[in-house]
């Protein structure tokens, strides 16, 4: 691989200084003169409607400005649900959260208690929280026409894809292997509180978002409001995370706009953090059933699932759940069923249809290895996807170095051991898994404007949800341009003064935008080859909006983690103890911030497999755990040390050959730990997450028999 | 405002509160940003040191200490992460000792000294934690940043030289969901001087 000037090497972020002096300003930390505060009324019911509301006690409170409900305001929320038609304020309340009333007042303490002055006269419906129960005859309608939800044609069908035949791979198969797997909702749980302030000048509307894409939250914003999106400006500056929930416009950037236009003021909407477990959304949980053929010398013959991911009333997000691909075999079927039901809302979060989908399937997997006496890692050598689908070839792939050199790095071979080979109180244990996760080139766009100074100002709508997104646009301008990256003034974040730009989601910020920032640049060079340097005050302006396609090929990132755990088997505590972390994501352009990414996305996987859920109270439909200590969020005591591995593989796409990372550094890690417990234990656990209760419930099963 | 009734009131209906102080109350030195006090709620008049400066201040009696910072005094660095005492974001230094910033009222402040992560350079120099966590990559998204290096610091100043363990230990109240917890602990170390000697205890 060509080595690279600029890039390449460990950077620090180029707004670090700002974010670790507290100077940073977050949404909730801006203000302006006047500025109400807004609370929301959520249903306290999983399934109710309203008959009657009144809010003249609330409005009568001093300090109430403005009060928004059902019956006072029907602004549809477009990206809430893709196929219904979603209202910020919806009646019938379908899920326990449901915004019911929005209240604008001069500070929060009013608001807080306008909202518990309005009086809901609500009648409780029958609620459904489990798909397949949604399914049933007599299950109570969430929305009309069923609760299977449509695909895009409009069509209340399963989401189908096959390959080759099914039967003839079962037929062709020495062993066939069946399990079922579920996996919860649970919650992206970002450390920023939720929080939109807007406000209007003149016909104008100015929002301050936290949001993963100015661009996207702009249009959608505009489109809802029924106003020109020119007439929208978007501002973020600086994100607390979103994992996924960020995406779009949001039900609280509509509430804050429509209050401050009818307040005729700025107002801030506030959630609390329970609101936002409960009331925003989280991954979706599945129920996946797997069945698989393979011969005795290892060789899959057939993959088949069929599943159901529930996505809460609102269809909101995908709710397909990806991983068989991963994996070579000629015959393949696939069925997904995407259910409404009563909990709440289900939609993207790091890499959205793929840890619980690799988590299935490679336990699955690893259990077709045990039970012809393989190494796991063998077996997975043997299968891996060698082209897309068995069909496409990827542009290029590191898998199979991700496979060996991890394994090296973990010393696999020295630690793996049939599972169940230990004993004692303490038992370790290794797993592993592997991953794959689109890398798609498309649209974005970016803008150099070069002074006299010869100081290069990149403008690009990015708002760096904390990927390191400015620096790593800075730094592929800087390598572009050949300067060093001080040369660079990176100006993000804002709608009026930055061009469209992807969003951070998909992990498709570097590819896409990093893109147009070559182009731009070397628009730029042309331009000053020509005319030279510009004198005085006046600028040379490059912009370039790329829409790069990929052909005859399939564009993917790779990746392969490996887990040691030890467990206890008298009180079912899960600890690991080794992690090794491969990844291939092409060229990486800023390693130090990468290595960030790779920790912190494979840490939050342990946490998924281990502890967290939103349970919910099936007599009353309720959640029982929003927040982060019921949901038992990883803490410092929690992490492992994890150690990260490149493999670079050569792309001739990309900008530099960069490849996607932020999304693939979780999807492996859930499997990987799942499978260190089965090789520690020689049992299984199917049902996520693997908490205390069920690995000891799993241990006494043998020792009864 | 000022004298007032309703601090008097306020005495009356919540007596247990200490540095109850509406008595003596005078005019704050300066006004207060946010929204104005509501002089129906009960409220104090307290005197407190943050940052190095000091302040008398006139609050709401139902104002937690976050409230007075962010909304109030205009000390945005402390974030608001749960509101509730589960997360750590809000954590600062209350003499000397670290504190969820959510979950203190206001009120009980009076006469104490409070640090938050703007107090945290002198004379425009970076604390060395602040120089550890650019340099380690601490801050992804940065909203936990804030809290966990009040975390550090108050863990530094107890334990100058902690190890590795005593530093998830220390700082296992402060929750990072981009799960940045390896960098964090690693910068700790670093600008505490024993990431060397763990490394080395290590290898």
């Amino acid at each position: 691989m060509t080595p690279l000037k600029t890039a390449g090497k460990p950077t620090p972020r180029i707004d670090a200084i700002k974010r670790v002096t507290g100077a940073a300003t977050y949404t909730a930390d801006i203000t302006a003169p006047g500025m109400l505060y807004a609370r929301v009324l959520r249903s306290p019911y999983p399934h109710a409607r309203i008959r009657k509301i009144d809010v003249s006690k609330a409005q009568a409170l001093p300090g109430v400005k403005t009060i928004l409900t059902y019956e006072n305001c029907d602004i549809q929320w477009s990206t809430g649900d893709t196929r219904n038609k979603r209202l910020l304020f919806n009646n019938p309340a379908r899920y326990a959260g449901d915004a019911v009333a929005a209240v604008a007042a001069v500070n929060r303490h009013v608001a807080e208690e306008a909202i518990r002055l309005i009086d809901v006269d609500y009648e409780q419906l029958p609620f459904v929280l489990e798909p397949e129960e949604a399914l049933k005859d007599g299950a109570p309608e969430i929305q009309p026409g069923g609760n299977l939800s449509p695909n895009g044609r409009g069509q209340h069908e399963p989401d189908k894809y096959s390959r080759g035949n099914i039967a003839d791979g079962f037929s062709a198969a020495d062993h066939v292997l069946e399990d079922s797997y579920t996996t919860p909702h649970i919650n992206n749980a970002q450390m920023e509180i939720r929080a939109s302030m807007a406000e209007w000048q003149g016909d104008k509307l100015i929002v301050h978002a936290s949001t993963q894409g100015i661009a996207n939250c702009r249009t959608d914003i505009a489109k809802d409001m029924k106003i020109p999106p020119e007439k929208v400006e978007v501002i973020c500056l600086y994100m607390g995370g979103g994992f996924g929930n960020k995406n779009q416009c949001h039900d609280f950037d509509l509430m804050a706009a429509e209050l401050s236009r009818r307040a005729g003021a700025p107002v801030r909407v506030e959630f609390t953090r329970k609101e936002d477990y409960i009331s925003v959304h989280g991954r979706w949980p599945t129920k996946q059933t797997y069945k698989i053929g393979v011969k005795n010398d290892g060789t899959l013959t057939a993959i088949q699932m069929t599943a159901f991911s529930g996505m809460g009333p609102y269809r909101k997000g995908q709710g397909d759940i990806s991983g068989i691909e991963v994996y070579q075999c000629p015959n393949v079927e696939r069925t997904t069923s995407m259910i409404y039901t009563n909990m709440a809302v289900s939609a993207n979060f790091r890499a959205p249809a793929y840890p619980q989908g690799v988590f299935a399937i490679e336990s699955l997997m690893d259990d077709a290895a045990h039970k012809l006496n393989m190494d796991p890692l063998e077996f997975r050598l043997k299968n891996f996807s060698r082209k897309f689908q068995d069909r496409t070839a990827y542009s290029s792939s590191g898998l199979e170095d991700c496979l060996r050199k991890g394994a090296e790095k973990f010393g696999w071979r020295a630690l793996w051991r049939p599972a169940g080979s230990d004993s004692g109180v303490m038992r370790r244990g290794v797993g592993m898994g592997m991953g794959m996760f689109p890398s798609s080139l498309g649209r974005s766009a970016a803008i150099i404007q070069v002074d006299s100074k010869g100081i290069y100002h990149l403008h690009v709508g990015v708002t760096d949800c904390g990927t390191g997104a400015k620096t790593t646009m800075g730094l592929i301008a800087a390598e572009a341009l050949g300067v060093p990256l001080d040369r660079v003034d990176v100006v993000w974040g804002d709608t009026d003064i930055c061009p469209y730009s992807v969003g951070e989601s998909g992990s498709r910020t570097t590819v896409q935008t990093g893109t147009a920032v070559i182009e731009a640049a070397k628009d730029i060079q042309k331009q000053i080859a020509e005319k030279g340097l510009p004198s005085g005050s006046d600028l040379l302006t490059a912009s370039a909006d790329t829409s790069p396609a990929l052909r005859d090929f399939a564009r993917y990132s790779f990746t392969a983690h490996f887990a040691e755990v030890e467990v206890d088997t008298e009180t079912g505590h899960i600890r690991v103890t080794k992690y090794v972390a491969a990844h291939d994501s092409g060229r990486v352009v800023n390693p130090l911030t990468a290595e960030s990414q790779v920790k912190g996305g494979a840490t939050t996987g342990i946490g998924m497999a281990l502890h967290e859920q939103l349970l919910y109270d099936k007599r009353t439909g309720l959640p029982l755990s929003a927040g982060y200590y019921h949901a038992r969020v990883m803490t410092h005591l929690d992490a492992p040390e994890i150690e990260v591995l490149w493999v670079e593989s050569e792309d001739a796409y990309g900008p530099f050959g960069a490849k996607t990372l932020g999304e693939p550094t979780i999807i492996p890690s859930v499997a990987a730990v799942a499978n260190a417990f089965f090789n520690a234990t020689g049992k299984r656990v199917r049902d996520l997450p693997i908490t205390r209760d069920k690995v000891l419930r799993v241990l006494s099963e043998g020792a009864l028999a | 405002m000022e004298g007032t009734g309703a601090g008097i009131v306020a005495a009356k209906v919540v007596p247990a509160l200490k540095g109850q102080t509406a008595k003596q109350a005078k005019a704050p030195e300066a006004p207060l940003a946010g929204p104005a006090l509501d002089p129906s709620v009960p409220h104090s008049t307290i005197k407190l040191t943050i940052n190095g400066q000091e302040h008398r201040v006139e609050v709401e009696d139902r104002w937690t200490l976050v409230e007075l910072l962010r909304d109030h005094l205009k000390l945005t660095g402390t974030k608001i992460g749960c509101d509730r005492g589960e997360c750590g974001a809000c954590t600062v230094l209350v003499n000397g000792e670290s504190a969820y910033s959510c979950s203190q009222l206001a009120v009980w402040m009076d006469g104490k000294t409070v640090t938050t992560v703007e107090g945290l350079a002198r004379n425009g120099k970076l604390d060395p934690l602040q120089e550890a966590f650019i340099e380690h990559d601490g801050p992804q998204c940065g909203y936990c940043t804030s809290g966990q290096l009040m975390s550090a610091k108050a863990l530094l100043l107890k334990n100058p030289h902690p190890n590795r363990d005593e530093v998830r230990a220390g700082m296992t109240g402060n929750i990072c969901r981009c799960s940045n917890y390896n960098h964090y602990v690693e910068a700790v170390l670093a600008a505490s001087g024993t990431l060397a000697a763990d490394a080395r205890r290590r290898a």
